[in-house]
C-alpha cells in the first residue's frame, strides 16, 4: 500500500516535471510566444502581456499610465512587474510557469478536500465505489492537474503570458482557503481576483456559502433525521449572519485595501475608470472570442475556458452522466483549429470579412454553452439517481 | 483675431508634397498635404471654446472643413511651433497656449483660393497677384497657401504692437514637363500678364533667382542684381513700381534639351516616414532623418501627431544610427528629450516630440510599433475601405542663431525666410480593418439565437423535474437484473445513457 502510494506521488512529481519542462522549452522559442501574445484568441486588451510592459515603461519613465487608452490592467501589477523589468526575461517567463504548477497544485488539493467532503454523501454506489483508498484519492488528484496542466488552452495562456493566469491563481487561491474554512485569506484572495478583473465580484456569493458552512458541505440527510429545536435551529440562524456578515465586511475590506494601496502607488484614481470602466464600457472593440460570451464576461479568452475546464475533472462523477462529450470535444477542437485561419482570411490575406471570425466565434460559444447546460443537466441527473435508486433502470424524463 | 483673444494664427492650405530632396527648402512657409492651422491663444476660460469657435469661423471664411478639428485632433506641442511675433518667454507661457491641428485628407481647390485673394487689397486684379490663375495653380506639381497673422513692435520697446498678415503662395511649375527645355515666361507659366501695380502697395518686387553663371538670358534685363545666399546664385530684382506696365518676364537658355543634373544642392536635412508590417492588425512607424550636414551636429524637434486609432507602443521605440541600434541608456542615443502624450480613445491623438540631436552625416532612424484599433461600424467614412490619413511630422532645425540677425534682412526684400526651418514628412494612408457593414444584422439574429438556447436549454433543466417512466416490462426488467446482481449490465447500461 505505501508502495502504491510512492508511485502515485512519483507520478504526480512526473506529471509536474514533464509540464515544467515542456514551458520552460516553449519559452524558448521566441517566435512560438511572440504569436500566441498577440493571438486575439489568447490575449485580450485587459490581459495582454505588450500592453502590461508599455503601462510599466510609461510608469517608470513618469508618464501616468492611465492617462491614454493603452493600458487597462490593475496597478498592483505594476508593483509586481517593477522588479522583474530589471532581471532578464527568463524571470518573468519562470513566474508565469510557477504559477501555472501552482493553480495546478491547488487544483489538485482542492479535488482531494473535495473527496473527502464528498466521503459522507449519499452517492450512485455501484458505480461510484467507495474509496476510503488513499491511493485512489491521490492518483485522482494528480490526474486532475494533468488534465489542467497538459490542457493546450493552459499552455497557450501560460506561453502568452496573459495577465487571465494572476486572475486564475487568485480564484483557486480564494476557493482552496475557503474550503479549508479560512475566512481571511478565502477572502482576501476573492477580492484580489475582483481586483484584478471585476468580475470574480459574483463568487463571493458562493465563497461565503462555502466559508459559512465552513467547510462541511450540509449533509443533505432526509428532513425527519434532523433533530434540532426550534431555538438552537434559530440561535443558528444567528450566528451564520453574523458569519455572513463578517464574510462580506472582510471581503470589502480587502477590496477598500487594495484599491488604496493602488491610489497610492499610482497617486489617482484614474485606474478606476481605466480598468474597471473599460471592463464595462467595452471601448476597446478588439476582436475576441467572444461572440456571445460577452454577454456575460468581457474580454474572454481561452485562458478563461482553460481555467474552468480544469475544475471539470474535479467533478468526475458529473462527467460520467454528461450527453455530448464527442460532441463538445469536437467543437472545442474545430474552432480553436478555424478561428486562427479564419482571423488570417480577414486581417491579412483580405480574402475574408469579419464574418468569417464572427461565425466561429459564435460556435465556441455554442460549444461552451453546451458544456455548461450539460454539466447541469448531469448534475441534476445524477441527483436524481442518487435519491431514487429504485428507478436507476428505467426511462427517466422530464416532466 | 479680437473676439477669440488670439494672440497669433498660421493657416496654411496645401496640395502636393514639397520633395526637399530635390527642390531645398521652400523660400516661404509650406505645411504638409492638406490643412494646417496653428494659432496661439491668449489664456482664459474660455480658451477651449475660442479654438473651436476660431477652427469653425475660419471653416466658414475659406470653405475648408476646417471645423473637423475637434479635439480628437487638436494638440498643445511642447517644442514645436513657437511664435513668429516678439515674445519672451516668461510673459508668452504665463499667458498665452498653443493650438494645432491639421487636416491631411482636405483637398485644396478654388474654393478656398478666392477667400485668400479676397483678402488682398487690390484682389487679383493687380500687382503680382494678377498672376494668381486657378487653372495653372492647380495644374503644378505643388502649390501652398498660407496665411500667418502675428504681433509686430512697432518701437524699439515693444510697447505697441501691430498685427501682421502675411500672406504666401508658393508653387513649383515645371516648364521642362511640357516643353523639353527649360525656357519659361510669366505669361506662358500663369497664362496672366500683370497689367498694373497695386495703388495700395508701398513696395511691390519680383525676385528671380538665377545662377550666377550660364549660357542664358532673360528679357527684360534687371532694374538691380545683387548676391543670393547661397554661393553660386544671384538675385535679380525687378521693381514693379518703376515700370508697372506689362511686364513681359521671360528667360531663355541656349540649349535644345534639358537634362537635370543629378547634383543638386542637398539641403542639410529632409526626411522621409513610412509604415512598416503588414496586415491590418498591427504595423509600425518608421523615419529617416538625415543630417548631409559633412561635420555639424544638428539639433532638430521631431514633431508627430498619430491618431488614437493607431495605438502606439513607447516602449518598441527604437533608434538607429545608420543602421546600428542606440541603446537608450548610452551616451550617444541622439533622442536629448523626449515628450509624450499617450492617446486617449475617441479623444486626443497621441503625441510625439522629441529634441534630437543628429549626428554630421548620418541616417537617424525612429521607429515605434502600433496596434491598429477595431472602430466601431459607425465610426468609419462612406468611403471605409480608402482608408484614414495620418498628418506629416514635422521636423524643426533648432537655429543657432539670434532670430533678428536673419530675419530683419531678407524682410526688406519683400519675403522672409523663416527664422525655424520646418521640414514636413510625406503623409501616410492606414488602412485599418473593416467590419462588413451589413453584420449588425447577422449579429444581431445569430446571437440572440444561441442566447435562446442558452436560456432556454438552462431553465428547462432547472424548472423541470426528472420522473422516472415505469411500465410493466421495465419493472419486468428491473426485478430480473436485481436478481441477477450483474454490475457489469448496470454499468454498460449507465455508460450508454
Amino acid at each position: 500500500m505505501s508502495t502504491a502510494i510512492e508511485t502515485s506521488i512519483r507520478r504526480r512529481d512526473l506529471v509536474f516535471g514533464i509540464a515544467f519542462i515542456t514551458r520552460l522549452l516553449l519559452f524558448q522559442f521566441s517566435e512560438v510566444t511572440d504569436i500566441l501574445a498577440s493571438r486575439v484568441e489568447v490575449v485580450t486588451p485587459i490581459t495582454s502581456f505588450t500592453r502590461l510592459t508599455e503601462g510599466l515603461y510609461l510608469f517608470q519613465n513618469g508618464v501616468p499610465p492611465y492617462d491614454g487608452g493603452v493600458f487597462h490592467q490593475a496597478p498592483l501589477l505594476l508593483a509586481f512587474f517593477q522588479p522583474l523589468s530589471y532581471l532578464p526575461d527568463q524571470f518573468t517567463s519562470l513566474i508565469y510557469i510557477l504559477i501555472d504548477l501552482l493553480l495546478a497544485y491547488l487544483l489538485s488539493q482542492i479535488s482531494r478536500i473535495k473527496q473527502q467532503l464528498y466521503k459522507d454523501l449519499p452517492r450512485v454506489d455501484d458505480i461510484e465505489l467507495i474509496d476510503d483508498n488513499k491511493n485512489e484519492e491521490e492518483e485522482s488528484s494528480w490526474v486532475v492537474a494533468g488534465l489542467y496542466l497538459f490542457n493546450p488552452f493552459t499552455i497557450a495562456t501560460c506561453l502568452s503570458k496573459s495577465t487571465i493566469t494572476f486572475t486564475n491563481l487568485s480564484i483557486a487561491l480564494g476557493t482552496f482557503y475557503s474550503l479549508k474554512g479560512n475566512k481571511i485569506h478565502g477572502c482576501f484572495w476573492i477580492a484580489m481576483a475582483t481586483y484584478l478583473s471585476f468580475y470574480p465580484l459574483m463568487l463571493i456569493i458562493p465563497i461565503t456559502m462555502l466559508l459559512v458552512n465552513s467547510g462541511k458541505i450540509m449533509s443533505r440527510t432526509p428532513p425527519q433525521q434532523e433533530s434540532f429545536s426550534s431555538s438552537s435551529s434559530k440561535s443558528i440562524t444567528i450566528s451564520k449572519k453574523i458569519e455572513i456578515a463578517q464574510c462580506i465586511i472582510l471581503y470589502i475590506g480587502w477590496l477598500a485595501v487594495l484599491l488604496l494601496l493602488s491610489f497610492i502607488l499610482v497617486e489617482s484614481w484614474d485606474f478606476l475608470e481605466a480598468t474597471y470602466g473599460v471592463i464595462l464600457l467595452l471601448p476597446d472593440l478588439t476582436p475576441n472570442i467572444g461572440g456571445i460570451m460577452a454577454v456575460f464576461k468581457s474580454y474572454p479568452s481561452i485562458g478563461d475556458a482553460s481555467f474552468y475546464l480544469g475544475f471539470l475533472p474535479i467533478y468526475s462523477e458529473i462527467v460520467k452522466y454528461m450527453r455530448y462529450n464527442f460532441f463538445t470535444t469536437n467543437i472545442f477542437l474545430y474552432s480553436s483549429l478555424l478561428a486562427p485561419i479564419f482571423y488570417h482570411l480577414w486581417i491579412y490575406a483580405g480574402s475574408g470579412n469579419a464574418n468569417f471570425f464572427y461565425a466561429i466565434t459564435l460556435v465556441y460559444s455554442v460549444g461552451n454553452i453546451i458544456l455548461l447546460v450539460d454539466a447541469t443537466f448531469a448534475m441534476l441527473r445524477r441527483e436524481f439517481d442518487v435519491w431514487n435508486p429504485k428507478l436507476r433502470y428505467c426511462e427517466v424524463t422530464q416532466r | 483675431m479680437q473676439q477669440y483673444s488670439v494672440r497669433e494664427l498660421h493657416l496654411t492650405f496645401t496640395q502636393g508634397r514639397w520633395e526637399y530632396d530635390k527642390w531645398g527648402y521652400p523660400l516661404s512657409s509650406s505645411a504638409g498635404t492638406g490643412v494646417e492651422l496653428w494659432a496661439w491663444l491668449w489664456k482664459n476660460e474660455n480658451l477651449d471654446d475660442n479654438w473651436k469657435s476660431l477652427t469653425n469661423a475660419l471653416s466658414g471664411l475659406f470653405c475648408a472643413s476646417l471645423n473637423f478639428i475637434d479635439e480628437t485632433k487638436t494638440v498643445q506641442p511642447q517644442l514645436s511651433f513657437r511664435p513668429e511675433g516678439p515674445y519672451n518667454d516668461t510673459e508668452l507661457y504665463d499667458s498665452a497656449e498653443l493650438r494645432t491641428g491639421s487636416l491631411p485628407h482636405e483637398n485644396v481647390c478654388t474654393e478656398n483660393l478666392t477667400p485668400w485673394i479676397k483678402l488682398l487689397p487690390c484682389k487679383s486684379t493687380a500687382g503680382i497677384a494678377s498672376l494668381v490663375n486657378g487653372h495653372e495653380l492647380y495644374n503644378s506639381n505643388f502649390h501652398s497657401m498660407s496665411i500667418n497673422v502675428r504681433p509686430v513692435c512697432q518701437d524699439s520697446e515693444c510697447t505697441h504692437q501691430q498685427l501682421e498678415i502675411l500672406q504666401t503662395l508658393s508653387t513649383v511649375i515645371n516648364p521642362v514637363r511640357n516643353k523639353g527645355v527649360r525656357d519659361w515666361s510669366l505669361s506662358e507659366l500663369y497664362n496672366r500678364k500683370i497689367l498694373r501695380v497695386c495703388p495700395l502697395a508701398n513696395e511691390s518686387n519680383l525676385l528671380l533667382i538665377i545662377p550666377e553663371e550660364g549660357d542664358f538670358e532673360i528679357i527684360p534685363e534687371a532694374d538691380q542684381v545683387i548676391k543670393g545666399e547661397t554661393i553660386n546664385q544671384n538675385i535679380a530684382i525687378y521693381d514693379l513700381k518703376k515700370d508697372p506696365h506689362n511686364l513681359q518676364l521671360s528667360m531663355k537658355w541656349n540649349e535644345t534639351q534639358f537634362t537635370y543634373d543629378n547634383q543638386v544642392i542637398l539641403p542639410q536635412v529632409f526626411a522621409h516616414r513610412y509604415f512598416s508590417g503588414y496586415g491590418e492588425e498591427r504595423g509600425g512607424i518608421k523615419v529617416n532623418i538625415f543630417n548631409k550636414s559633412p561635420d555639424l551636429t544638428i539639433p532638430i524637434i521631431y514633431y508627430d501627431v498619430i491618431p488614437w486609432y493607431l495605438k502606439l507602443y513607447l516602449h518598441t521605440l527604437k533608434v538607429r544610427i545608420n543602421g546600428v541600434e542606440v541603446n537608450s541608456k548610452s551616451k550617444d542615443y541622439p533622442i536629448k528629450d523626449l515628450y509624450y502624450q499617450p492617446a486617449m480613445d475617441r479623444s486626443r491623438p497621441a503625441v510625439i516630440e522629441a529634441l534630437i540631436h543628429l549626428p554630421s552625416n548620418s541616417i537617424t532612424t525612429l521607429s515605434i510599433l502600433f496596434d491598429k484599433v477595431f472602430l466601431k461600424y459607425t465610426e468609419h467614412p462612406p468611403d471605409a475601405n480608402r482608408g484614414f490619413d495620418v498628418g506629416s511630422a514635422v521636423i524643426t532645425v533648432v537655429s543657432n542663431k539670434k532670430d533678428n540677425d536673419d530675419g530683419e534682412k531678407t524682410e526688406e526684400y519683400g519675403f522672409k525666410i523663416e527664422s525655424p526651418i520646418r521640414i514636413y514628412t510625406e503623409t501616410l494612408l492606414v488602412s485599418l480593418p473593416t467590419p462588413d457593414f451589413s453584420m449588425p444584422y447577422n449579429v444581431i439574429t445569430l446571437t440572440c439565437t444561441v442566447l435562446a438556447l442558452f436560456f432556454g436549454s438552462m431553465f428547462n433543466l432547472l424548472t423541470r423535474q426528472f420522473v422516472g417512466l415505469l411500465t410493466l416490462n421495465d419493472e419486468k426488467i428491473n426485478e430480473e437484473k436485481q436478481d441477477g446482481n450483474k454490475d457489469v449490465d448496470r454499468r454498460n447500461e449507465e455508460a450508454e445513457k
